[in-house]
């Protein structure tokens, strides 16, 4: 018997994460960034500060919960941009076909060939670093990948039995991939969006590794990392913990996205056989 | 079979022209600038006059649009021009670090196919249960782990306690200075290929078809051996292809980490000194091999894959 | 008390003279490059960042060097070099027996051809900066002549250079970026990329991004030097990458963050060989008049007094720095030991901005880069502190490149950054001299007649000590006026190998070793 490990794997570490950021200013011990008191630099994870503290004598425990916040955002936020411009672009280009499928398959060819990051990297660079920047230029970065799906998806939809019913019946275009094509199509676009957040936290985690994340002080995992690279040898514990955090969030979401893809899909083959 | 290839190499061209005018744009109004870069270690600041002669040897002072026009016509006839930095053409700066870049990419993608890959096959084998997840666990903990981390473990481990491998560098062009930046480079594909590999052989397993030889009455073995195989094949070869294109653009960290001259940590140093020309030539020369990549990938699957016909 | 120990200590670290070993000829030097993960280029001219300076100390020599024993730039590749009365025109002789590592040997024309080539109007050579200063450059540069004509050659081996301005040619021409080219390569592009120098090693081979290698020059005019066969400089810009390399044995001399400097001290074996230096940088958070608070003295004193520097010296840089006690750092040798650091006292820092106007505190804008020692976490660390008067900070996060061009465009609140202050005090100083630009290193628009008075009667004097008490008087005060937080000044560790001999604690950057004077013993694994 399948127990779907995956799926409720996956969906427990996610919810414990999102939990964690909801609830973080009432689990936090101490303001994220006020206090920092040098006195307290560098201490080993102990009684008074669960996961230790940092080079400027912030509590790590509290820094990792505020930071699931920007990591969560940054996530989810992120991947429904990439979502929603990748399934406008790819359903009707699917759709219609034609000059404008052309049109958004160079669009498409093009933001797959330049590396994601690079491109991220520049629109940082232009805009200032800050969160919004970062949900604008993450956001802009790997809706190709949903948009392609989305396409070949509705490639293979487009010429069933019902999308030709409803066209004949005379219902418009855009209630017909709405109502019709859209919710064949979902199951994958879901597995593929709960992946993307996952990426679009290594993702944001990258970026700060590069000095162009979101504005500090505030925590983020991926600047508490990159801040603490070279105290790996010394103090391990500035880097476990937000490093695991990472770990735990992406593993959630991508056994999930397994999960997920493993109930969808069957489904979608027997719905549409 | 002709006319497509011959259509997506023409495709090529404007893809490339529309890349390198986005990157012009984006890098034209970055701030920041070549000249203030050489004044970042707060040794000496270069004062105006030398700055000004700076900006107009390196064609800076004419406006933007004027630049990009004489860059596309440059393209034309291969000159990506020349960098700020080394004043030496950026064709020249690009081939000496393509060599070690596709060594890497190479012995990543290799690393992470040969473990990726049957990984995949067993979690397929035994799908939902303990045995699938931990595989899966094990295959995304490569996804999920930050390269810098990876790559100091890995040193620490092999070089420094076992002494097994030199820590850093290119060496001699040998193997052993190869294998730990590889590993540090290829865990993240190998959990990408598991999971890609588990997925397309549970579709498989779950189609019609396999239902109908299994009905047939051939036997367990043989089925696996013969349709999975072949139709997981072309999946998991477009994966293992795009991997081995987009390898190279993740290459960065693990790149500044073990002192790699690769294209990445190139790309990453280049836009730090607003060296635009060779960020530019960088970025086309990934498009490019990106483009080419992709389009083997899809030739060797039409050729695997019988059913796949382009016309 | 402890700390004017530590002090003593480090001081007396510099003049501890070279040991008296007979240096082992043979073996390789695996030196590091520490500051970034490549070379910007292999023709020196074309720039001046530390890095570069690095394997071009290998490669090629200049007319001046840094003698860190004496602490004050030597003659180089010359017999003599006579001031005359005016001390504006100066004699050189240079060595009979110098040669270029393709063979020619270093005569007069090479030293003009050097320097008119820097002078190139359609190139942008930061060298420029400095052979400006002879009479006629300019004219060079503007394309207004073909020659220098404060360059005379005399003979081969002679010639005279007239200077604008009464200055000491030493510290101009020390400077990597006026190295001594043949002038016999002339459009030989390949020089670019195999450059030929007057220094100890002759170029092998360069890996972008990964290696410099040089073999030992033969005919290299100091006998019996260099001592080692071969030198191999890796670019190694990640301290954690240095660290596992050097104690695995690979690479002979690391560079310490502060984290490592810790570890490194409690280590009982790695201890023994640390070669620490008080560099001539000071740190600073650099305000700008421009925003209203930062326009009143009291503002700026203030913040000078709500921030613990000490404790951030202690705790966050590991004590990899000294307090700055003054623009002019340690190792100045117009540094004033009298002058007193600003006490840590937020009573009297709220009482300050009370007294300017600001009881309820204000608000600015921070610009930093990710820097360890000069950056974010710095400022991170800061920000309570200047919570608890009242005073609210806001970081803007930028690149290096950024960082630089916003200082010289004066298109910010406050800045944090890491400045040369040395080896030459005047011209340090006169960054405070009101007609100095904002775009040269007067990013905080000092004005201050006194000063500005004081440091023109320096540049006219002859007497040394007078330059330096009057150079002193001016730094009292700019330190009074405090038109920046003085922070520290820089505390360069370098870890070394047990094997290496030869290294010099170089005060203007510890990082910049002379090659020639390096060996190796018989037990480094790079001993052949």
């Amino acid at each position: 018997m399948k127990i779907r490990v995956n799926l409720w794997l996956g969906a427990v570490l996610f919810v414990t994460v999102v939990l964690a950021g909801i609830l973080a200013p009432w689990l936090a011990h101490t303001d994220p960034v006020m206090d920092a008191n040098l006195m307290n630099a560098e201490t080993p994870p102990g009684a008074e500060f669960w996961f230790g503290t940092d080079a400027q004598g912030r509590d790590i425990y509290s820094r990792v919960l505020h930071g699931a916040r920007i990591s969560l955002t940054v996530g989810i936020v992120t991947q429904l941009i990439n979502t929603v411009i990748g399934v406008a672009l790819g359903m009707s280009a699917g759709y219609w076909g034609g000059w404008w499928d052309d049109v958004v398959s160079g669009l498409t060819n093009m933001m797959l060939a330049i590396p994601s990051l690079v491109f991220a990297l520049a629109v940082m660079a232009i805009l200032t670093p800050g969160l919004t920047s970062l949900l604008i230029a993450l956001g802009l970065t790997n809706w190709s990948h949903t948009c392609r799906l989305s396409r070949a998806a509705t490639l293979s939809v487009r010429n069933q039995g019902y999308i030709r019913a409803a066209q004949v019946l005379g219902f418009s275009d855009l209630h017909i991939m709405m109502r019709e094509v859209l919710p064949n199509i979902a199951g994958p676009i879901i597995v593929i969006g709960t992946l993307g957040m996952g990426g679009a936290v290594l993702a944001e985690a990258s970026l700060s590794f590069l000095g162009l994340g979101i504005r500090p002080p505030y925590p983020s995992w991926g600047s508490m990392l990159s801040d603490a690279r070279d105290q790996i040898t010394t103090a391990p514990w500035v880097s476990i913990f937000p490093g695991l955090a990472i770990f735990i969030t992406v593993l959630g979401l991508n056994l999930l996205g397994d999960g997920l893809r493993d109930i969808l899909d069957p489904q979608d083959r027997a719905r549409r056989s | 079979m002709l006319s497509f290839l011959l259509r997506r190499l023409m495709q090529t061209v404007p893809i490339l022209v529309a890349v390198a005018g986005l990157i012009f744009v984006l890098f034209s109004v970055i701030p920041g600038s070549f000249e203030s870069s050489l004044m970042d270690d707060g040794k000496s600041m270069i004062d105006e006059q030398t700055v000004q002669r700076i900006r107009k040897e390196l064609g800076l002072d004419q406006p933007v649009a004027v630049r990009f026009v004489r860059y596309v016509g440059s393209l034309a006839t291969l000159d990506l021009g020349t960098s700020f930095r080394t004043r030496q053409p950026v064709t020249t700066v690009i081939a000496e670090r393509l060599w070690p870049t596709l060594k890497l990419a190479l012995a990543a993608t290799l690393f992470a196919v040969v473990l990726g890959i049957p990984l995949g096959f067993l979690a397929a084998m035994r799908p939902g249960t303990l045995i699938d997840s931990a595989s899966m666990v094990v295959a995304v903990s490569g996804l999920s782990l930050p390269k810098f981390w990876l790559g100091l473990l890995l040193m620490y481990l092999f070089a420094l306690t076992l002494g097994w491998l030199p820590s850093f560098g290119y060496g001699n062009g040998g193997i052993s200075h190869l294998i730990l930046p590889a590993i540090a480079l290829g865990v993240s594909p190998l959990g990408l290929l598991a999971r890609t590999t588990r997925a397309a052989v549970l579709d498989i397993m779950n189609a019609d078809f396999v239902r109908t030889a299994r009905s047939k009455g051939m036997s367990e073995v043989r089925v696996v051996r013969w349709h999975l195989a072949r139709n997981a094949l072309v999946i998991v070869l477009t994966t293992v292809g795009l991997q081995f294109g987009s390898v190279i653009g993740q290459a960065v960290v693990v790149e500044k980490l073990f002192a790699w001259p690769g294209l990445g940590s190139l790309l990453v140093d280049s836009v730090s000194l607003r060296d635009i020309p060779v960020v530019q030539g960088c970025i086309l020369t990934l498009v490019l091999f990106f483009l080419v990549v992709n389009l083997v990938v899809d030739v060797l699957a039409a050729l695997v894959d019988p059913r796949i016909r382009y016309t | 008390m402890l700390k004017k120990l530590t002090l003593a200590a480090v001081l007396a670290l510099m003049a501890l003279p070279a040991e008296a070993q007979t240096p082992r000829p043979g073996g390789t030097i695996r030196f590091t490059a520490a500051y970034g993960s490549s070379f910007s280029s292999m023709d020196i001219h074309a720039t001046n960042r530390t890095q570069d300076e690095i394997w071009a100390w290998a490669i090629h020599r200049r007319l001046y060097s840094w003698d860190t024993a004496q602490n004050k730039p030597v003659p180089e590749l010359m017999t003599s070099v006579t001031p005359s009365a005016g001390g504006l025109v100066h004699t050189f002789k240079l060595l009979d027996n110098v040669y270029f590592h393709h063979g020619k040997k270093l005569s007069t024309d090479d030293v003009i051809w050097t320097f008119t080539r820097i002078m190139d109007g359609s190139k942008g050579f930061p060298g420029a900066r400095y052979v400006r200063n002879i009479k006629g450059a300019v004219e060079v540069e503007k394309g207004q002549a073909k020659e220098i004509a404060g360059l005379k050659k005399i003979d081969d081996l002679t010639f005279e250079m007239t200077l604008t301005e009464k200055s000491d040619p030493g510290f101009m021409f020390m400077a990597g970026t006026t190295s001594i080219y043949p002038s016999d390569i002339g459009g030989n592009a390949d020089y670019i990329t195999k450059p030929s120098g007057l220094g100890p090693f002759k170029f092998v081979e360069h890996i972008p991004g990964s290696r410099l290698v040089g073999d030992k020059w033969e005919k290299y005019y100091k006998p019996g030097k260099p001592y080692a066969d071969r030198i191999v400089i890796s670019i190694m810009g990640e301290a954690a990458a240095r660290d596992v390399a050097f104690r695995n044995k690979e690479i002979d001399v690391s560079i310490l963050g502060p984290t490592q400097y810790v570890a490194y001290r409690a280590d009982p074996e790695l201890s023994k060989n640390i070669l620490e230096v008080a560099e001539v940088f000071t740190r600073n958070m650099g305000m700008n008049p421009s925003f209203k608070p930062f326009a009143d003295k009291r503002v700026r004193q203030a913040i000078n007094h709500a921030i613990d520097t000490d404790l951030i010296i202690k705790r966050l840089v590991k004590d990899k720095a000294f307090r700055a006690t003054g623009w002019l750092p340690l190792t100045s040798p117009a540094y004033d030991k009298s002058l007193q650091p600003y006490a840590f006292d937020q009573a009297k820092a709220k009482q300050l901005l009370v007294d300017a106007g600001y009881p309820d505190g204000f608000e600015f804008e921070w610009t930093a880069t990710s820097n360890e020692s000069w950056g974010i976490p710095i400022v991170e660390a800061v920000i309570p502190m200047l919570a608890k008067v009242g005073v609210k900070v806001k970081i803007k996060p930028v690149e290096g490149a950024v960082l630089a061009e916003t200082i010289r465009k004066g298109d910010f609140q406050a800045y944090i950054w890491s400045n040369a202050t040395g080896p030459d005090p005047l011209t340090a100083m006169k960054c405070y001299h009101s007609k100095t630009p904002q775009t040269a290193c007067n990013y905080v628009k000092f004005a201050n007649a006194e000063v500005d008075t004081l440091l023109d009667e320096a540049a006219a004097t002859d007497d040394a000590a007078k330059r330096i008490e009057l150079i002193k008087k001016a730094n009292a005060i700019v330190y009074a006026e405090a038109p920046i937080w003085f922070f520290n000044y820089n505390k360069a560790v370098l870890a070394y190998q047990p094997w290496l001999k030869g290294l010099q604690a170089n005060a203007t950057e510890l990082a910049l070793q002379h090659y020639d004077e390096m060996w190796v013993d018989a037990s480094s694994p790079a001993a052949k």
